[in-house]
């Protein structure tokens, strides 16, 4: 029961899985198997042409000293054979008749080398160019048999095959004919076999650098690395020029051209990195055969290296291809994506080649002996470079494109800050305003409202003159005060009090008191940034109530006002004096005057005051006079402290 | 007790104040003081009143029924270069006396002053000494900073140029503002004390506006005139 219902639930899943897999995979394969039929029909149908009305094909071959007749195109039967090569024997005939232009001599297809000759005058050698004796190229040749040379009637011609493996032997059908009619078929096969490689391996060679770059800016992303190296391999391995024997050739050249299993099994790294897995461990073993090649050829010399590569690495190209198309299926069904379907189908397209010139090879097929695969592989690497750059332009341009987004988000966020910060500074005014506002109200109602009302009472009651005119004087002093401290003043606190000291001044005269006024230092107090009217208006009432209380109630001749600047602690502090010669009057032991009624609001108001804005009051008087002694804060409080 | 002028005669004031029991008061100080005052209540009988001649100082209010005392200062600066003006303010506040000041104006009176303060403030005028207020010192030096700081924004208030200004004489500017005397100015500045009202008249005649279109501008700058 538990079994049942434990194995349920993994095995629920894997249906569905199963049926997905195979709903990707089966359409997958028909589309290879197409594509397998197109290529097959495709090298059959572009197969090239050659003019069959000057074919030579019966020859008698001397081989070995034995003399057989032969019909080309024809395999030796060794693979070596340099000093003894098998002598091809055959006749045409020509007439001067015919020969509008020169005759020409045209070999399609042969390995590894040969050497012709027309009526016993060597006309061709192909040895000296060592690129027509790679037997992995298709390397056409053609030579003009010089006019002179040519007799009336029938004619001699000679091929010797020079043969070093690692194939055996092979002449294909040779064309002695006019020079107009052959060399058409021999640019031909020129285009399809020297010029069209070339091409890939330049356009192979670019791809390298520019992936090679890549990989240097990007090391995180080893695929362009794998794909360069492979490329760099597959470009020495198509321009280093083979050797011919018996020429010596180094040893190390003769390695990178057997260079292919290697470049394969790199291409298989690639695809497994392109698709996005981990390249397993034991996979590097798909290197050996590359490596054994590398390293017996390096040790042993030529020829071993061409004998490895017939064992070695040719099978390990096809296994390659084979694990190629393996990978490039899988990532089929997982991803679904363009990439893995055209790598997929080019996979398909190479192994079919490499397919087809096995059988070649083994002579199960015969084709000429026309080997596709190398120029496949080299049309597929370049496929797949010009996707890869073609990839990395277009995540170029989704970072462009990022970048732009970005810059726009930048942009907005900056216009909404700024907008918020313009609306945030805006709400601040208006609080600062309203509570500028409020505190002007509340500064004229203090001052202001009470002596107007005074004034209307005093008047109501037909008083004397000059008690209104002391209420009215006092209501245009306080306003003069308002007005005043509404005044910026830097936190220079001694701008406050240079009007208040004329406003004093203006209202001592009269009472021929004099107003001594002394600051210690010419800055006379510390700057105080923080200083805000409400202070000044604070500070200027107490000096204000010390002045009226020693002219109404002290009855004072001289009032002296000392300005100082102290150091303390935390740097320097100001302190205002206001000293008169009055008669004084008695302070009670908690700092209250005990004379008048008046007198004592008066000091509860100036002791509120100095509370409010952080300063401290002394206050000491005695029949010889009173000391009102304020000291500033160092620093003012933001917030009114009574209020608090 | 007789105020005399440089020639002997009895010192002629122009008072233009469109309030009856304030000009009532200035005139009674004045006369007390023994000086002959003429009193008008607006602009077109003051300027009635220049047509019988200058008088020595001329104190007017800004603010009158048929005009702004501006226009009359600046008419009598230019008709009248030797007559002393000082206006009349309230309140001494700097939107008046230094509009007033920058079309020629030497200094001004409260309202409210004590008469001994005011026969006072007249003769140090006709003596040479223009009298200037702490808040009003104030509000020139800052605007020689504002300048000086070349802000983007400009200061609050009445325009005012003060770049003809020199060290020296902002120097005494902000002793005044912080409630200084003349003495102490004088003794932290090195000066002798009798150059200081000097000085201080020097700053009166280099902020006012003295060519035409300048004075248009500072009268459109103040809104006196709409274009």
């Amino acid at each position: 029961m538990s079994e049942i219902a434990a194995k349920a639930p993994t095995k629920a899943p894997t249906r569905p899985r199963r049926r997905l897999i195979a709903s990707r995979l089966v359409p997958y394969l028909l589309l290879q198997a197409l594509i397998v039929i197109a290529t097959v029909l495709g090298l059959r149908l572009l197969q090239p042409s050659d003019p069959d009305d000057f074919a030579l094909s019966g020859f008698s071959l001397r081989e070995d000293g034995v003399t057989t007749p032969v019909t080309l195109p024809h395999f030796t039967a060794s693979r070596y054979s340099l000093a003894d090569p098998p002598l091809y024997t055959g006749t045409f005939t020509f007439r001067r008749g015919d020969a509008a232009s020169g005759w020409s001599v045209y070999l399609p297809r042969f390995s590894n080398a040969v050497e012709v000759a027309v009526d016993g005058v060597v006309v061709l050698d192909s040895r000296r160019d060592a690129n027509a004796n790679r037997p992995d190229r298709n390397t056409p040749q053609i030579a003009a048999v010089p006019a002179s040379l040519l007799r009336e009637g029938t004619n001699e011609i000679t091929v010797r095959l020079f043969v070093w493996g690692p194939l055996k032997g092979f002449l294909d059908t040779v064309y002695v004919g006019p020079d107009a009619a052959l060399r058409p078929a021999y640019e031909t096969r020129t285009l399809l076999f020297v010029t069209l490689p070339v091409v890939f391996s330049a356009w192979q060679s670019i791809l390298a650098v520019i992936l090679a770059i890549m990989w240097l800016m990007r090391r995180h992303e080893p695929v362009y690395g794998v794909l360069a190296a492979a490329m760099v391999l597959g470009v020495v391995q198509a321009f280093a020029p083979p050797p011919v024997p018996p020429a010596a050739t180094s040893r190390l050249a003769a390695v990178l051209l057997a260079s292919a299993p290697t470049e394969s099994a790199l291409i298989v790294v690639f695809g497994v990195l392109f698709f996005g897995w981990r390249w397993p461990r034991y996979a590097t073993l798909l290197f050996l055969p590359g490596i054994v090649v590398f390293v017996v050829g390096l040790i042993g010399g030529p020829p071993l290296p061409r004998i490895l590569f017939l064992v070695l690495g040719i099978p390990t190209v096809g296994i390659c291809l084979v694990l190629m198309a393996c990978i490039t299926a899988t990532a089929v069904v997982r991803r679904q994506d363009a990439a893995s379907f055209t790598i997929g189908c080019a996979v398909t397209i190479v192994l079919v080649c490499w397919i087809q010139d096995m059988l070649n090879v083994l002579e199960i097929v015969s084709n000429d002996r026309i080997f596709v695969s190398r120029l496949s592989y080299s049309a597929m690497l370049v496929a797949i470079g010009a996707g890869l750059t073609w990839r990395f332009a277009r995540a170029l341009n989704q970072v462009d494109s990022f970048a732009g987004q970005l810059v726009t988000r930048v942009r907005e966020a900056e216009e909404r800050l700024k907008a918020s910060f313009a609306r945030e500074e805006e709400r601040a005014r208006a609080a600062a305003l309203a509570n500028e506002r409020t505190r002007l109200m509340r500064d004229l109602h203090d001052g202001l409202g009470g002596q107007l009302v005074s004034i209307v009472a005093l008047s109501e009651r037909g008083h004397e003159g000059a008690t209104i005119t002391d209420a009215a004087r006092a209501a245009l002093k306080d306003l003069r005060l308002v007005i005043d401290s509404m005044d910026d003043i830097g936190g220079d606190l001694m701008l406050a009090l240079g009007s208040w000291r004329e406003r004093a001044s203006a209202q001592l005269r009269p009472h021929d008191i004099t107003l001594d006024w002394r600051v210690a230092t010419p800055q006379g107090l510390p700057l105080h940034p923080e200083l805000r009217p409400w202070h000044v208006i604070q500070i200027v009432r107490i000096l204000d109530e010390a002045v009226t209380n020693a002219v109404k109630h002290a009855e004072a001749r001289h009032i002296a006002v000392t300005i100082d600047t102290l150091d303390g602690d935390q740097g320097p502090y100001g302190v205002i004096s206001v000293t008169d010669d009055g008669h004084g009057f008695a302070v009670s032991d908690n700092g209250e005057a005990a004379r008048t009624g008046q007198t004592a609001r008066g000091l509860r108001n100036m002791r509120n005051r100095a509370a409010r804005c952080g300063a401290m009051l002394d206050l000491s008087s005695d029949t010889s006079g009173t000391r009102v002694r304020l000291q500033l804060p160092q620093c003012f409080p933001d917030s009114d402290m009574a209020a608090g | 007790m007789t105020e005399q002028g440089e020639t002997g005669d009895t010192i002629t004031i122009l008072l233009v104040e469109d309030d009856a029991p304030t000009c009532w008061r200035l005139q009674d100080a004045l006369v007390k003081a023994g000086y002959e005052v003429r009193s008008a209540g607006t602009l077109s009988e003051a300027r009635a009143a220049l047509a019988g001649g200058a008088p020595r100082v001329l104190l007017t209010d800004l603010r009158l029924p048929d005009g702004h005392g501006v226009e009359l200062i600046r008419e009598m600066r230019q008709r009248f270069p030797d007559t002393e003006i000082m206006v009349i303010s309230a309140l001494g506040d700097e939107e008046s006396v230094i509009s007033a000041i920058t079309v020629g104006a030497t200094g001004y009176l409260l309202k409210d002053a004590f008469p001994t303060d005011i026969a006072t403030t007249v003769r140090d005028l006709v003596a040479g000494h223009s009298p200037i207020s702490a808040s009003i010192a104030r509000f020139i030096v800052r605007r020689t900073q504002g300048t000086a700081q070349n802000s983007a924004e400009p200061p609050p208030g009445p325009a005012l140029n003060t770049a003809r200004l020199t060290p020296r004489e902002i120097d005494i500017l902000w002793g005044i503002a912080k409630g200084f005397s003349y003495a102490e100015i004088a003794s932290h500045l090195g000066l002798s004390k009798q150059t200081v009202p000097g000085h201080i008249k020097n700053i009166y005649r280099k902020l006012e506006v003295h060519t035409r279109s300048e004075a248009v501008f500072e009268a459109v700058q103040q809104g006196l005139i709409k274009l």
